[in-house]
């Protein structure tokens, strides 16, 4: 890359050149030099995303079991790909990666739902272990420190069906969320 | 004579657990090609049962010289780990008794039998406002809509000697209410 400006340029009708090596102006050299340093690692800059802001989700006692329960939260999810495009990969801790909660003897299976906008309550499903692609982030700072607070919402659901063949009893389990940049 | 009452049912809704403390375990993700994050999910059930499938009980036309009873099939469902429960019958009589009215005659009284599994034609006794505990549902469902279609017998009875103290041609009528909770 190599830019010289009109008035530093040599030019025939000035004469004798001064501060030039075969017949480039230095400071025409520096200039080059100096540009080129910054043009190119943006040329070569990974892509990279993150994800935070996650909170636990506590449904607590479910006193209407004839009722879908749900809880939503905003997510910090940041990538500098073009377009701030990702994907995202959902796994929970019951039998093969699946959305299940457990209480020591029995299973209580949930969903997960995604959006890419912050305050929803509802979103795309997630299937367990299956990559989503396509998403986009509207964050602008890695850990939404400016711009944006949150990009993106999670919503877990415990449906009415499960909780009415629900054993009595205190559930846990964990999801954990992969996300990448597309 | 005739002889109709209906049965009311009510399904304790009552919570006998206490709410776990949720763990604090959600982990944020890093900045790089890819990022994972994690949440602990937590949601306690309580214990609920229900009871459904009644039927009213209508005896009609009945032959004083024999006891009537009548049976059916009722399904309770209960979620708590030994799927117990408890049930409550009272009646619609003076001071909650099973009995039958009809205007100013006399009230007749009736038997309420309980077996917690279906198909039975006696079981156990029930004492207006009693709580008759320790028993147990096979069913799956909450309304029995899938497994078995229903999981305990209600039984009520009239003897040879009340039906015979009763006037023909007239109808006495009732409530049963039956109340379960979870055990």
């Amino acid at each position: 890359m190599e830019l010289i400006p009109p008035s530093l340029g040599a030019h025939p009708s000035c004469g004798k050149a001064r501060n030039t090596r075969a017949g480039v102006p230095r400071f025409t050299l520096s200039f080059a030099l100096l540009a080129a340093a910054i043009a190119l690692p943006q040329q070569g800059l990974a892509q990279k995303v993150r994800i935070t802001n996650l909170s636990d989700v506590n449904f607590g006692l479910i006193s209407n079991l004839q009722a879908d329960a749900r809880r939503s939260q905003n997510i910090c999810l940041f990538s500098n790909s073009s377009g701030g495009r990702y994907s995202i990969t959902a796994t929970g801790s019951g039998p093969a990666s699946s959305f299940a909660l457990n209480d020591g003897s029995h299973s209580l299976p949930y969903e997960v739902e995604w959006s890419d906008q912050s305050g929803q309550t509802s979103g795309s499903s997630l299937a367990s272990s299956v990559t989503a692609t396509g998403h986009v982030s509207g964050a602008s700072q890695q850990s939404c420190n400016s711009g944006p607070a949150t990009s993106a919402s999670l919503i877990v659901v415990l449906r009415a069906s499960s909780l009415t063949q629900a054993r009595e009893g205190n559930y846990s389990g964990s999801l954990t969320l992969l996300v990448a940049a597309e | 004579m005739n002889k109709g009452f209906r049965i009311a049912a009510v399904a304790s809704l009552l919570a006998s657990m206490a709410v776990a403390e949720p763990a604090l375990a959600s982990t944020q993700g890093s900045f790089g090609s890819t990022s994972t994050g994690s949440v602990t999910i937590n949601a306690s059930v309580p214990g609920r049962v229900r009871i459904s499938g009644l039927s009213d009980v209508t005896f009609s036309n009945v032959d004083p010289s024999a006891p009537a009873s009548n049976a059916q099939n009722v399904c309770v469902w209960s979620n708590t780990s030994t799927r117990g429960y408890t049930i409550t019958a009272t009646g619609s009589g003076s001071a909650n008794a099973f009995t039958l009215s009809s205007g100013a005659l006399p009230a007749v009284p009736y038997t309420v039998e309980w077996a917690p599994s279906s198909g039975q034609t006696s079981g156990s006794s029930l004492t207006a406002g009693s709580v008759l505990s320790g028993q147990t549902s096979s069913a799956t469902n909450s309304d029995c809509s899938a497994g078995p279609s229903a999981s305990a017998s209600l039984v009520v009875s009239m003897s040879s000697s009340t039906l015979q103290g009763m006037t023909a041609g007239v109808t006495y009528n009732g409530t049963l209410t039956l109340v379960v909770a979870p055990e």
